[in-house]
């Protein structure tokens, strides 16, 4: 793991008194959402577009 | 009546009270007793409200025995999952970040169960923010399952699945973000339904992720759940993911079997994606068979993998639950349990374009799973391929709990129905899931009535 851009990123998101008081738990974090990443597939069309979709208004 | 009150279902109850056999001041004093007796080693309840319910069932009996019927569940006692508002109790989702906090309004859904005549007879265990358990490390104690205390109930619905179970309360209320409705229901052998996303008003309930997140019924039987969601389910303008949708009358249906329904049988998801424990596989298969002797045409069918589903599911939801609990995360890490803590502190890792990946993504999913069910009614697939582990075996729980095919539907948000398909050797139940068209809960429900008929795991229960 690269510790030294977890740590950056924690701190970019403010979790400094996180990364002082659970340092494993933001490690375990950080493992986690770059396995997440390391398996998702954007779809190969540049058009596909996201769900849900933008809606105009309230409600509509 | 039997002594048997408390695996009395509420269709029989609300019949019970009508014929004047049995009165909702009796019920629930029978269900209170049975509580007192047996939820100190169940630990289902985070809170109950002894004294509201029993003057709400005095008024009931006294209603009932006048005539005036307040609704389909006049008198029925109902449990709510502690992340859904009822006005006048904490809501603390499990968690100490919001130990003190006394909801001032009822949640949508609880305010149409009152309208129906139904009893609020408490707050129900979950898992911390209905994202972290089963955990040791909370204000309250994990629900356990009553088939077997040394085992888990399954979650986020924990308290739901583990009270429908043990015989606490006839109907419960439980929120399906990445399955926590349908976990608890194959773990604890109850039936759980994820209606379709936005047929349920989530207005009122903590959310975890917003475009996930469902609101669903939990019962003992099939003909309770349809009772529930058809007391459940209607537009709320008031919630934006609320959907309108053609209004249906889902009891109506139950009894009309499978006879010349096309099912589709999703085998890979338990045989290639994830390989199930034997007996699970064992028990799909009797699924299938009996529903093809009671008529159903079964076919085989392919879906995305539970990998890419998995993946989609993960990023959304990290996502959309970080931006709800970053200032938290922040300010007071320390009142968050680990596992919450390091699951919900996931999100900061992620950045727009893997959230954007995963919603291109979703649509896809959605669009593949649309085309599945123009060929076929109904799908059939495994929910957990395991039963329940030790609860406090956090390895094997770890390991296991990802073992799933709940997720599918919640990225793509139509509905599904998880209940029992049988016993494994050691007494623990295992599952069936049933998936259908949006909106088209009449058939997912009529189908888990025809397996529930054929094999009678309404009348299951843990010794």
């Amino acid at each position: 793991m690269d510790t030294v851009l977890m740590e950056a990123l924690a701190r970019l998101s403010g979790l400094d008194k996180m990364l002082a008081e659970y340092p494993d738990d933001l490690a375990a974090a950080f493992a986690s959402a770059t396995g997440h990443r390391d398996v998702m597939m954007a779809p190969d069309a540049a058009d596909a577009e996201p769900w849900p979709p933008m809606r105009a208004g309230e409600g509509l | 009546m039997s002594a048997d009150l408390h695996w009395l279902g509420a269709s029989d109850a609300v019949r019970a009270f009508a014929a004047k056999t049995l009165s909702p001041v009796d019920l629930l004093q029978a269900l209170l007793a049975r509580i007192d007796r047996l939820d100190p080693a169940l630990n289902v309840f985070i809170r109950r409200d002894d004294e509201a319910a029993l003057a709400a069932a005095r008024a009931a009996e006294a209603e009932i025995g006048a005539g005036r019927i307040r609704g389909a569940l006049h008198g029925v006692p109902v449990g709510i999952k502690d992340i859904i508002d009822v006005a006048g109790l904490p809501t603390t989702c499990h968690s100490a970040v919001l130990r003190d906090s006394i909801a001032s309004t009822d949640a949508a859904c609880v305010a149409k169960l009152r309208q129906a005549g139904a009893i609020v007879i408490g707050k129900l265990a979950t898992h911390e923010f209905a994202i972290g358990g089963p955990s040791f490390d909370l204000p309250f104690p994990p629900a356990r399952n009553p088939w077997n205390r040394d085992h888990h109930p399954g979650g986020s619905s924990s308290g739901s699945g583990a009270g429908l179970a043990a015989g606490f309360f006839p109907l419960a209320l439980g929120t399906d973000t990445g399955g926590s409705i349908r976990n608890p229901a194959s773990a604890c052998g109850i039936v759980g339904l994820k209606p379709t996303y936005g047929l349920v008003s989530r207005r009122g309930v903590f959310p975890l992720a917003f475009s996930l997140d469902h609101v669903g019924p939990m019962t003992r039987n099939v003909a309770d759940n349809a009772l529930l969601l058809d007391c459940l389910a209607g537009h709320d303008p008031a919630d934006s993911g609320s959907a309108v949708a053609p209004r249906s009358h889902y009891a109506a249906q139950l009894e009309r079997g499978v006879r010349g329904l096309r099912i589709g049988f999703v085998r890979h998801f338990h045989e290639a994606d994830l390989i199930a424990d034997p007996e699970v596989a064992v028990a799909l298969d009797e699924v299938a068979r009996t529903l093809a002797a009671e008529g159903a045409d079964i076919r085989t069918i392919s879906l995305p993998t539970l990998g890419e589903f998995a993946a989609v599911n993960r990023v959304i939801l990290t996502s959309e639950a970080w931006s709800i609990h970053a200032p938290w995360l922040r300010s007071r890490p320390g009142d968050y349990g680990k596992l919450a803590r390091q699951r919900l502190a996931a999100g900061a890792f992620l950045q727009a374009g893997d959230l954007l990946a995963a919603q291109r993504q979703r649509k896809q999913m959605i669009a593949a799973v649309e085309t599945a069910l123009r060929d076929v009614d109904i799908l059939l697939c495994a929910s957990s391929m395991d039963p329940a582990s030790r609860i406090e075996d956090a390895d094997s729980t770890g390991r296991t709990y990802p073992r799933q095919a709940r997720t599918p539907f919640n990225v793509t948000g139509h509905p599904a129905l998880a209940m029992m398909a049988g016993l494994s050797h050691s007494g623990l139940p295992l599952s069936v899931q049933f998936a259908g068209r949006y909106f088209d809960e009449a058939t997912v429900l009529r189908v888990a009535r025809a397996w529930e008929r054929a094999a009678g795991t309404d009348r299951m229960h843990p010794a």
